[in-house]
């Protein structure tokens, strides 16, 4: 019986009551039929407006997995090296604490101004918002490595490059996998907002322009997808650190 | 003059406003081949001794000699097994055998050759993919001893090597030690804090005392091996070391 109710996708139950509750707020008309959208109307737009929904959140897809990737590629090495050697450490943390503060919206306007409308401002603004948490998380993964290891590698006369790719590495892979997950948040967070402003394409541009043709099904079936985006790449990473980190069986309560 | 020549170390931490005396004005010969224990209660400065030994602390005063060589950072001869968790979790036993090698630049086909020789010395056969989550206390110390033994040292330095596993186990490793260590000749450097396993290991038993840490008296133990714990002369030996450090325990019982 426990087993039976551990297997069940217990994360979809208050989904399903949101459902239902929208439903019924819907058909008590407590608000303007032509505002509120019912659950019917918004699966519609999935039914028969799909082409369209599709080509959004292909051309936001491409545009988070690109910046994020850049970002990830970008900040794992700098992490790696950052926590590694302390004087590096100490240049550079007043200016990560500075930028990771910036919030990726509140740089629109000169993205925009320094790369024009399209995908190069949408893209620099996702790498800038994921890159930061990447860096930090590796900086505190390799920060946070057992001490006895490094004595290991000492003892043993290991030359650097070996210690930063097959312990410091390996060892912070958890805590980068966290930021990974943060930062591909985000980065979606971000290619939403920016292309409200900065592109012509992709879900935040769908969104802003069903409100100018006064369509709010497609607005919510907009940010349904959005979260359901969320929640696969939030799975997706889960899995890698499964995968990955199978060796911290046991030492950890929770990969 | 001898193999290892330690002269006059002295070992001062300074914890911030105050200093330790880990080690004072200590000195120690051994020969190749022989196999010393470190003896004495928490605090008596014998892995600070053993770190000075193993090259990764340098002395505040004094010197160490290997071979005539002054001592300067960790020899290329030593080995070094670490108390506890001195594996890498993310790698396999047979990785984490070959890793010494690998820092040596050793190239693959010889790491493995060597390595898969000693997964049988030190009886790791059936159990080399396995990581260390899955060995017990007593395989994962097998697997820190066959690292060590990669490199053919000349000095193998063990700090409290067996002081995580219970009674039994570790009974069958010192065991497992003595017949690796009479095909792998070398001095070895045992840390413990067990009377009894000092009395069982070595050739000569150097007893320390704390604060500051200082060398109190040198027992060689010039019984047969096997040795038996159980017959008169085994006890003979341990009631003489036993009077050596009673006053220490007693120190440390009424602080």
């Amino acid at each position: 019986m426990a087993s039976f109710i551990s297997r069940l996708p217990l994360g979809a139950i208050p989904l399903v009551l949101l459902v239902i509750a929208w439903e019924i707020t819907a058909r008590a008309g407590v608000y303007s039929v032509a505002l509120f959208p019912t659950p019917t109307e918004v699966a519609n737009v999935f039914l028969k407006e799909w082409p369209l929904l599709w080509k959004h959140t292909q051309a936001s897809l491409a545009r988070v997995a690109f910046g994020v990737s850049v970002a990830f590629v970008t900040a794992v090495p700098i992490g790696l090296l950052i926590g590694r050697y302390k004087t590096l450490d100490r240049l550079m943390d007043w200016t990560i604490q500075i930028f990771r503060c910036f919030p990726g919206i509140a740089l629109i306007p000169l993205a925009i101004m320094f790369f024009g409308i399209g995908d190069r401002p949408a893209i620099i603004l996702i790498w800038l918002a994921a890159f930061w948490p990447i860096v930090i998380s590796t900086i505190f993964g390799v920060k946070n490595v057992e001490r006895t290891l490094l004595a290991v590698a000492r003892a043993a006369k290991a030359p650097d490059s070996l210690v930063l790719r097959d312990i410091l590495l390996p060892s912070a892979l958890p805590s980068i996998l966290t930021g990974f997950r943060l930062a591909a948040g985000a980065g979606w967070l971000t290619v939403v907002t920016a292309e409200m402003m900065a592109v012509k394409s992709g879900l935040g541009y769908m969104i802003l322009y069903a409100q100018m043709i006064f369509r709010p099904d497609q607005i919510v079936a907009g940010i349904i997808v959005i979260g359901t985006i969320g929640l696969l790449f939030d799975q997706l990473i889960r899995m890698m650190r499964t995968y990955f980190c199978s060796w911290q069986e046991g030492l950890v309560l929770e990969a | 003059m001898s193999f290892i020549d330690v002269n006059g170390v002295t070992k001062v931490y300074r914890r911030r406003a105050e200093e330790v005396h880990a080690l004072d004005n200590v000195a120690l010969q051994a020969e190749f081949g022989e196999f010393i224990c470190l003896l004495g209660v928490s605090g008596c400065g014998k892995s600070t001794l053993l770190q000075i030994l193993s090259g990764l602390e340098p002395a505040t005063a004094g010197t160490v000699t290997i071979n005539g060589q002054p001592l300067a950072g960790p020899h290329a001869d030593a080995s070094v097994v670490f108390q506890e968790h001195g594996l890498f979790p993310w790698m396999s036993a047979r990785t984490n055998i070959a890793f010494n090698l690998k820092a040596r630049g050793v190239p693959a086909a010889k790491r493995q050759q060597i390595s898969d020789d000693l997964i049988k010395v030190v009886g790791l056969s059936g159990f080399e993919n396995k990581y260390p989550h899955e060995l017990s206390g007593g395989m994962r110390q097998r697997v820190g001893i066959a690292r060590a033994l990669t490199t053919s040292p000349k000095i193998l330095l063990m700090d409290e090597p067996f002081g995580a596993l219970d009674a039994q186990t570790r009974g069958i490793m010192q065991a497992e030690l003595l017949r690796v260590w009479a095909l792998h000749k070398a001095t070895v450097v045992f840390v413990t804090h067990s009377i009894d396993e000092a009395v069982f290991l070595a050739d000569r038993i150097v007893i320390m005392t704390p604060r500051p840490g200082r060398i109190r008296k040198i027992i060689p133990v010039d019984l047969p091996r096997p040795r038996d714990p159980t017959t008169p002369e085994f006890n003979e030996h341990m009631r003489l070391v036993l009077n050596e450090i009673h006053d220490d325990i007693s120190r440390l019982a009424t602080r």
